[in-house]
């Protein structure tokens, strides 16, 4: 199952890249910060700090990016137990009976079950990616160009469909990213839509107008607010309770089993993630526990189900992105553009001449899962105060770095105008309720869709038929047809999953409100 | 907007942005096929681009809503925590443009009046606008902001940075 020489030379790659080790923890705060502030998302925060990467060797850039988004795996559900507000929509499971423990007092043991649930599953969903990467390299070095091209559009129906309450405003956005992606001089030699600037030539941006799209877009919106969001005060904290509930989680091994395998499942599907497959894991431990009756009251098993789900969705569309080359969402599409930055391609080809280097990342980010164990006990100190921070100083100067950051990328002012461009149709897009994520993809994929289709149209000599003679192909439009079908099942059991919890959180609050009404009726 | 008996409320802001993306991609097709109709070129762009404002005929519909399905629609969206709602009061929607306009300014101006003014002007202009009304935490703050953001990237990046006092 593993290539132990290619085994051997990752461990080597690891010990002889200590330097890069250091950028763990700045890694894990950063997304454990920004995952904590609701309206600030992960994939923001990964797009912010996507150029300070670029100065980095390609390793340690990695472990730096990873890092952010290990540590924001976790952060979104501090606010969620303590507050009652998601931090992330893949956080929004673990408020069902992390906030109810909170309100019986039970909020440090409540950490404790996310925090280790998070470890062990984010551990579990790595050590499966390691164990199926020798296999996957064999299956992806059969994938040709007629094939790429499948998986490609296969993920943009996905990303399009799945990304949006309507499905026609998801395609509609991942079309018009993708026809973004083909600006400029395609491989053919022809050359269109640079309305004769020089800078286009080589096509859009893709990190200035990333940032654009999915930061500086959202930032904006922030403006009418005075603080992020109206929290709670700050609760007591306590580690030996935290502690307590960490070992807690280790009683439920069948939970975070379950809750790991539809985490890694739905996680490896582009464009589902862990958003849904939190909801699909709370509501399937809910529906198989014995007692049933208490979720949605204060029961650890909810906590443990959904953030499991969530940690183990990592390694799942980590596993997508490296073997294909293709992202799950915002947050792999960052990835695959810090790639890009260092002139590496992930797909089939790096997977098969680069596993030494697949195995470190993989091995980087269990270090990273157990690291988080000690960082996320810190972190949850100050969580509940980060998000009390006022908009008129961070707003200003997530701005300003993120400006900043696209200049970084080449030196010149296009990377800020290209920016300030891709905010306004970021914040126009997210106001309409497009997907932005699919037009970030789009602009990612487009110009790789365009390549592989020119050269699946001459190996077939422009046949249609051609298809036929290329199992693998038609392999995977069965299986996009099947995963279609099978996100459209999910997505119907998401908001049903939605309804139902609402509905039980609204009948708790009734019956909560009803009792205090009773109370003080007897006392008067 | 009044058809037979029936009371239809336009959405503009969307039908704007539909209509703008519709048209830059139909310009980027006949861009496209101005530059050659060779089938290399126009392999991709030609059938993405024709489901594209196939998919903006589609979508035309929602910008013209019924007046009372337009407001029943409101409620459950409000309540939605998994899609939260941008921000419509009037005032809200000024800070913002406001903040857009200033963010262009900035961009615009970085290589004329340099980074490091570029960049105190609209830290104090973002901060006014999201409220900040005391002049000193307006100038400490500002300052304290350019200073780390010039010297920070100064150390980090390669490429000059051109400023007129830093």
């Amino acid at each position: 199952m593993i290539d132990l020489s290619a085994f051997q030379d990752a461990l080597g790659i690891m010990f002889s890249s200590v330097g890069s080790w250091g950028w763990i923890v700045p890694g894990l705060i950063v997304g454990l910060v920004f995952s904590a502030i609701p309206g600030i998302s992960i994939t923001m925060a990964m797009a912010i700090v996507l150029p300070m990467s670029l100065y980095m060797d390609f390793f340690s850039a990695i472990v730096f990016l990873t890092s952010v988004y290990t540590g924001a795996g976790f952060g979104g559900s501090v606010p969620a137990i303590l507050m009652n507000i998601p931090g992330s929509p893949s956080s929004f499971a673990t408020t069902f009976d992390g906030y109810a423990m909170s309100k019986k007092g039970e909020h440090n043991e409540a950490l404790g079950y996310a925090l280790f649930a998070s470890t062990i599953c984010g551990i579990g969903g790595y050590l499966l990616l390691l164990l199926v990467v020798e296999p996957l390299a064999d299956i992806v070095l059969r994938i040709g160009p007629v094939e790429m091209f499948a998986v490609a559009i296969w993920g943009m129906l996905l990303l399009g469909s799945l990304g949006s309450t309507y499905i026609s405003r998801g395609l509609l956005a991942a079309a018009f990213g993708i026809l973004l992606g083909t600006v400029g001089m395609n491989t053919a030699g022809f050359t269109r839509g640079t309305m004769g600037i020089p800078v286009l030539l080589d096509g859009i941006a893709p990190i200035p107008a990333m940032i654009g799209l999915l930061a500086a877009g959202q930032l904006l919106s922030l403006a009418g607010r005075d603080y992020i969001i109206e929290a709670e005060g700050a609760r007591e904290v306590s580690v030996r309770r935290i502690l307590k509930g960490c070992w807690g989680t280790l009683k439920f091994p069948g939970v975070l089993l379950r809750g790991s395998i539809i985490g890694i499942v739905i996680g490896a599907v582009p464009g589902v993630g862990s958003s849904i497959g939190n909801l699909i894991a709370y509501a399937e431990t809910k529906r198989t526990a014995k007692d049933s009756a208490t979720f949605g009251k204060g029961n650890p098993k909810g906590v443990v189900a959904a953030e499991s789900a969530v940690a183990s969705a990592e390694g799942g569309s980590m596993a997508t992105m490296l073997a294909l080359g293709i992202p799950g969402g915002g947050a792999t599409a960052i990835l695959i553009a810090a790639f890009m930055m260092h002139n590496i391609v992930p797909g089939p080809s790096f997977i098969e001449t680069q596993k030494p280097m697949v195995y470190a990342i993989i091995l980087n980010n269990i270090v990273q899962a157990i690291v988080l164990l000690a960082v996320g006990i810190g972190f949850i100190y100050v969580a509940s105060n980060i998000v009390r921070v006022r908009t008129r100083y961070v707003l200003p100067a997530i701005l300003v770095i993120a400006t900043l950051g696209t200049y970084a990328v080449t030196g010149e002012t296009a990377g800020p105008i290209t920016l300030f461009v891709f905010a306004l149709l970021g914040y126009a897009l997210a106001r309409y309720q497009y997907p932005v994520a699919a037009v970030v993809v789009g602009i990612l994929l487009g110009r790789m869709l365009e390549t592989e289709f020119l050269r699946s149209y001459q190996l077939s000599g422009g046949n249609p038929l051609y298809i036929l003679e290329r199992p693998g192909a038609l392999a995977i439009f069965a299986v996009m047809f099947a995963s279609l079908a099978m996100t459209a099942w999910g997505k119907r059991k998401q908001n049903k999953a939605e309804a139902e919890e609402e509905a039980a959180m609204l009948r708790l609050q009734q019956e909560d409100a009803a009792r205090g009404a009773h109370t003080t009726a007897s006392k008067g | 907007m009044r058809i037979g008996r029936h009371t239809y409320a336009i959405d503009y802001g969307h039908l704007t942005l539909i209509t703008l993306i519709a048209v830059a991609i139909f310009w980027y097709l006949l861009d496209a096929r101005s530059v050659s109709l060779s089938i290399n070129n126009i392999l991709l762009v030609q059938p993405v681009a024709i489901f594209a404002l196939a998919m903006y005929l589609f979508i035309l519909p929602q910008c013209f809503r019924k007046v009372d399905a337009r407001e029943m629609a409101k409620a459950p969206a409000e309540q939605d925590p998994l899609s939260p709602t941008l921000p419509s009061e009037r005032s809200d929607m000024i800070r913002m443009a406001a903040l857009g306009i200033s963010l262009g300014l900035m961009v615009v101006l970085l290589d004329v009046i340099g980074f490091d003014i570029a960049l105190f002007l609209f830290t104090a202009a973002a901060m006014a606008i999201c409220g900040e009304r005391r002049p000193l935490h307006l100038l400490i703050f500002s300052l304290v902001v350019t200073v780390v953001a010039i010297y920070g990237f100064r150390a980090l990046i390669p490429f000059p940075m051109f400023t007129t006092i830093l």
